[in-house]
């Protein structure tokens, strides 16, 4: 663990912009067609659950990173066992999200470059700011968000004024009943973005005012949560449900339709801009768990040290994890929330937290985070 | 060591500046061909027939007169085959020495023959999925002409024949609202939305193909050949399957609720299209409901405007009178509405969306009725149509000068011709 501090606003401006990653450039839960909005919403109020698990744990260990208490959870042996998963996933996530880079910009803007040449001029990037270290990160986060906001905010007055908004592509709501919303909540959208916070459980001992995570990590998921929300309500209503669910980049398309004044079109870059922000930030907070939590295990002195290695590694992973997109997103979207997902966000995480539970016995410390999560170990 | 890192640094940087700064698959300016146009026509075979409308940057760019440029065509324009419209791009290669850039491609036209044989999906899904095309390209049908004819035909004011097509097209969708602007991303819209059937703008080329294609077109006062917007095409699900004209087509404006501004001629005293009025702004709502187990449409128009021409001595400056000018006003646009209501039902295509709104209000009753609303539920559809209309203003002047009784009011009715034709081509 790195000898680095965070502010609990600079945790906010990660999340938020981790969460808007990736998941903002595809058609997300468009499977529940026009309300894809509200199952949106309906798998961020249900992600508040993990993000509960993943904060009672962190409070249990406030000055260790989960590499560690893996290990006094469930003993060295299942600890490291558990641990090594852990880097895996988060490393393939973090390939995942550098293919979606890669993808994007070859299917819309560069077609003729090699997809490996695309994601390396992004891993390059990212391995250089992660070996630089979380606060680095946090900093260039700081930035990435004040442009983020401008963007999203202008993007949203251009297709405002441009008039390509009709609600009427919203209606009828619920046309099938409430059911394929929570359908799509449940199996999709709890998971990616919003259970994907687990990677954070990484970051969370870097705080320097821990009793703010709670405050900063619930602020992150809601406006996260609504703002992915508003961006697919707006795709639909600009586009119309198939064309959304027809297309692989519906922003894009959105973008791409504004025409104000005839001079003000083909904003494209807007679009650009906004996911490799998004995404760079995204692969990054991954990336530096995956190689914190590895030099943490291996006990490893200077964790930048495998920022290069591990980064090619992902970088090689992201070309071969899959020979086309289709086969990326099916993968990404049907397999992975139930095969990996599920796993590590919820089950691992809560079978962890009701042992340290049970291991801590009754403290005055444990009765307070014990009314937090209980509750809530029904529901997820 | 310090000396080396600084070294091995510089390098890098060296190495990124070269590598890294975006030549990857560089296009110089005069390596691609800009298209401005692309008409599609089909042959006797049943293979496409592309044409291409490229720009001209020496001859579009200078102004009229002099300056060294301009002496040439600002367009010239290619044409390949292929049973495809990949293959037909792709196979321009072997006429035009420059890789085609579809970017600025604004104008895609389509033969009338094509759209009703083949239909429309067949050629959509190519520009709909290229990155490099607009989806907001505008759409239009070569009604009575070959594509190639509309692509081809040199223009005066505008230099470039894509533009001037676009721009009439939405500047008349704006004034008259005869014809309407469709872009790709509209067209596969209603193409794919089972409650929505498309239209699309026709247009002609009047005069001589032939010499429409040469500069002397554009250096004449009234022009051999010009292109002109020519009714609407009403589609089927994908096929061509009729026009509307006047009226009737303005009359699908209204219910689509696409009127900007227009002009409304009513009858008075005896005398045909006596007042014209000038419908400034206006709001349609179309609302669907279920009434006893039937579908039911009502529409409602709000339309306000000027009086701007009267030729019969009417007293403009009581509002009584105006009042019953608006009513006959509202019962003329009314009569549009069914015309095009009952032209769209007899071919039996719901190019008004009532299906979608139906969809929007009553889904469970849609459900029974998706599969077969355009055979069977579009046509019997009662349609309620409320109109509206509000004068409030007459222009500069009150009464009209016909008023006083002096002047002879104009001639007799019925003599005029009431049909706009395509006449003689003006430019």
């Amino acid at each position: 663990m790195e000898k680095a501090r965070i502010s609990a606003y600079q945790l906010f401006v990660l999340m938020y912009l981790f969460q808007l990653g990736s998941a903002i450039l595809i058609p997300l839960a468009i499977e529940a067609k026009q309300d894809a909005w509200l199952a949106i919403l309906v798998g961020m109020i249900v992600g508040v659950v993990p993000f509960f698990i993943y904060y009672s744990l962190y409070q249990y260990y406030p000055d260790i990173l989960p590499t560690q208490y893996t290990e006094r959870i469930v003993g060295k042996m299942f600890g490291r066992a558990i641990s090594l998963l852990y880097i895996l996933y988060l490393s393939y996530l973090s390939a995942r999200v550098l293919r979606d880079f890669g993808e994007m910009l070859l299917s819309f803007a560069y077609p003729e470059t090699p997809l490996f040449i695309a994601n390396a001029l992004l891993m390059f990037v990212v391995m250089y700011t992660v070996r630089k270290g979380i606060e680095v990160l946090a900093r260039t986060g700081e930035l990435l968000f004040t442009l983020m906001i401008l963007l999203a905010f202008s993007g949203l007055l251009l297709v405002v004024f441009s008039g390509l908004i009709d609600l009427n592509n919203l209606k009828p709501m619920l046309e099938e009943g409430l059911k394929p919303v929570i359908k799509v909540a449940l199996t999709q959208t709890v998971f990616f973005p919003f259970g994907e916070v687990v990677a954070f459980a990484m970051i969370f001992p870097y705080l320097n005012h821990p009793k703010k995570v709670k405050v900063a990590g619930l602020l992150a998921l809601g406006l996260g949560g609504t703002g992915l929300a508003l961006a697919m309500a707006i795709n639909i209503s600009v586009l119309g449900v198939d064309l959304v669910s027809r297309s692989q980049f519906p922003l894009l398309s959105t973008i791409q339709s504004i025409q104000i004044a005839s001079f003000l079109e083909r904003l494209d870059v807007y679009f650009m801009i906004g996911s490799i922000i998004g995404i760079f930030l995204k692969i990054s907070v991954y990336f530096y768990a995956a190689v914190t939590g590895t030099a943490n295990l291996f006990n490893v002195k200077q964790p930048s040290q495998l920022a290069y290695p591990i980064g090619i590694i992902i970088l090689f992973l992201s070309v071969t994890i899959a020979s086309n997109f289709s086969e990326h997103l099916e993968e990404g979207l049907k397999l992975v929330p139930l095969i990996l997902h599920l796993p590590f966000q919820i089950i691992l995480p809560l079978f962890l937290l009701i042992i340290a539970f049970i291991k801590r016995g009754k403290g005055q410390k444990e009765k307070r985070v014990q009314r937090e999560s209980a509750p809530r170990r029904g529901e997820a | 060591m310090g000396m080396n890192r600084k070294w091995a640094f510089l390098f890098l940087m060296l190495a990124c500046i070269s590598l890294v700064s975006g030549c990857w698959s560089k296009k110089e300016l005069t390596d691609v061909a800009l298209v401005s146009a692309l008409g599609i026509d089909i042959d006797e075979k049943g293979r496409y027939v592309g044409t291409f409308q490229i720009i001209n940057p020496g001859n579009v760019a200078g102004g009229m007169q002099g300056g060294g440029a301009g002496q040439g065509p600002s367009v010239s324009v290619y044409s390949t085959t292929g049973n495809n419209i990949v293959e037909v791009s792709r196979r321009a290669s072997t006429k035009i020495s420059r890789r085609l850039y579809y970017a600025h491609t604004n104008l895609v036209v389509v033969s009338d023959e094509l759209a009703e044989k083949e239909g429309l999906a067949a050629i959509m899904d190519a520009f709909d999925r290229h990155p490099e095309f607009r989806t907001t390209a505008r759409v239009v049908i070569a009604r009575e002409s070959s594509a190639a004819d509309i692509v081809k035909t040199l223009t005066a004011v505008d230099k470039i024949p894509a533009n001037k097509v676009i721009k009439t097209m939405e500047l008349t969708e704006k004034r008259w609202g005869e014809h309407v602007k469709t872009n790709i991303q509209e067209v596969t819209k209603d193409l794919v939305s089972p409650g929505k059937e498309p239209i699309l703008t026709g247009f002609r080329m009047i005069g001589n193909a032939k010499k429409g294609e040469k500069m002397e077109n554009v250096q004449e006062s009234a022009l051999d050949a010009i292109l002109q917007a020519d009714a609407i095409a009403v589609f089927k699900d994908d096929k061509l399957v009729d026009w509307l004209t006047g009226e009737t087509a303005r009359g699908t404006l209204w219910v689509l609720d696409k009127i900007k501004s227009t002009g409304i001629s009513i009858d008075w005293q005896d005398k045909q299209e006596a007042i014209a009025y000038q419908v400034v702004r206006q709001k349609t709502k179309v609302t669907a409901t279920m009434k006893n187990g039937q579908p039911q449409i009502s529409i409602n128009v709000q339309a306000e405007g000027d009086i701007d021409e009267a030729n019969v001595p009417v007293n403009l400056a009581d509002p009584r009178v105006l009042l019953r000018i608006e009513k006959a006003l509202g019962k003329e646009i009314e009569k549009e509405i069914h015309k095009s209501i009952q032209h769209a039902s007899q071919h039996k295509t719901d190019i008004f969306g009532f299906g979608e709104a139906m969809h929007r209000s009553e889904p469970e009753s849609w459900k029974r009725m998706e599969k077969n609303w355009n055979d069977e539920h579009f046509p019997k559809l009662k349609v309620k149509v409320n109109v509206d209309a509000y004068i409030r203003r007459t222009g500069l002047r009150s009464k009209p000068m016909h008023f006083g009784g002096h002047l002879r009011v104009g001639p007799p009715v019925g003599q005029r011709v009431k049909a706009v034709g395509f006449s003689t081509p003006r430019g």
